[in-house]
């Protein structure tokens, strides 16, 4: 399913909803949507990961990314990240930096 | 019953998702469970990403893709004409204190999601032998599949991909 993302922002908090799959081809869309947030003076970033059916390790240099462009201050938070993608986002310690939740309101 | 999958990969662009194609058809077939399925198509992903990106540099080059599978093990194999990589050889583990880093996952990735992996420099092509169990399969873990039949299949790789790993002799 092709790679779709939809931006929020409100405040200091930027929220960024995954849909689909992001592979190596749709981890340049997804830089690009993040170097987008650069200009915002952000303390969060959240990202709604309930429709993200699959990631690579490509997706997972998108999450150092933003670390990188938002600047260590901004927290990250994976709200809803499938079971299949947070394996992978454990297995490779991305869970220590960053805040990995259950859905809103489960 | 081994069977076997052809395609033609014409950009490197198309590799991730032909790919899935291909895990998805022969995980269908074989009986394999969702998430065994999920980690072999990661498993093959990031071979193949690495292939485009390191082994041919985003240039143009041949990736030779064959899937199948027998009564215990689906297997996926992955040749190319790049410099000789074994995966195995490549420091993959990510470090467990301070910052991730951006690279270096992928191989990790690929080598810990499979039931067992293979790597033979063959005729002068890397060939990489991904293996799963299927339900019910005979064999334990970590013991080789031996030999099963294959299908070779021609691509064209010329674009970029971008994922981690590294050809020759040097490190990054």
């Amino acid at each position: 399913m092709a790679f779709q993302t939809r931006t929020h922002v409100e405040g200091d908090v930027a929220s960024i909803k995954l849909v689909g799959e992001l592979d190596s081809r749709a981890a340049h869309r997804f830089n690009g949507v993040i170097a987008e947030l650069t200009a915002q003076p952000l303390t969060r970033l959240v990202l709604l990961m309930e429709e993200l059916s699959y990631m690579s390790s490509a997706g997972l240099r998108c999450l150092v990314f933003a670390h990188q462009k938002l600047g260590r201050g901004v927290e990250i938070v994976l709200v809803g990240t499938q079971q299949a993608v947070a394996e992978t986002i454990n297995l490779t310690g991305f869970d220590r930096s960053v805040v990995m939740q259950d859905p809103l309101g489960t | 019953m081994t069977t076997a999958v052809r395609l033609r990969l014409e950009r490197a662009d198309d590799v991730p998702r032909r790919l899935a194609e291909v895990v998805a058809g022969v995980a269908r077939r074989a009986g394999l469970a969702e998430r065994a399925a999920y980690r072999l198509r990661l498993a093959v992903d990031e071979l193949a990403t690495n292939v485009v990106t390191h082994g041919y540099h985003g240039g143009p080059g041949r990736l030779d893709v064959a899937a199948g599978y027998d009564a215990d093990w689906v297997w996926l194999r992955l040749e190319d004409d790049a410099p000789p990589f074994d995966p195995r050889s490549h420091d993959s583990a990510p470090a467990l204190d301070g910052p991730p880093r951006e690279g270096g996952y992928g191989i990790f990735l690929a080598l810990t999601n499979v039931d067992s992996f293979d790597y033979a420099r063959i005729g002068g092509r890397n060939r990489s032998t991904l293996l799963m169990r299927r339900p019910g399969a005979r064999v334990p873990a970590g013991v080789d599949a031996g030999g099963v039949d294959t299908v070779a299949v021609d691509s064209a790789v010329t674009d970029d991909g971008g994922t981690d790993g590294q050809y020759g002799t040097g490190r990054r």
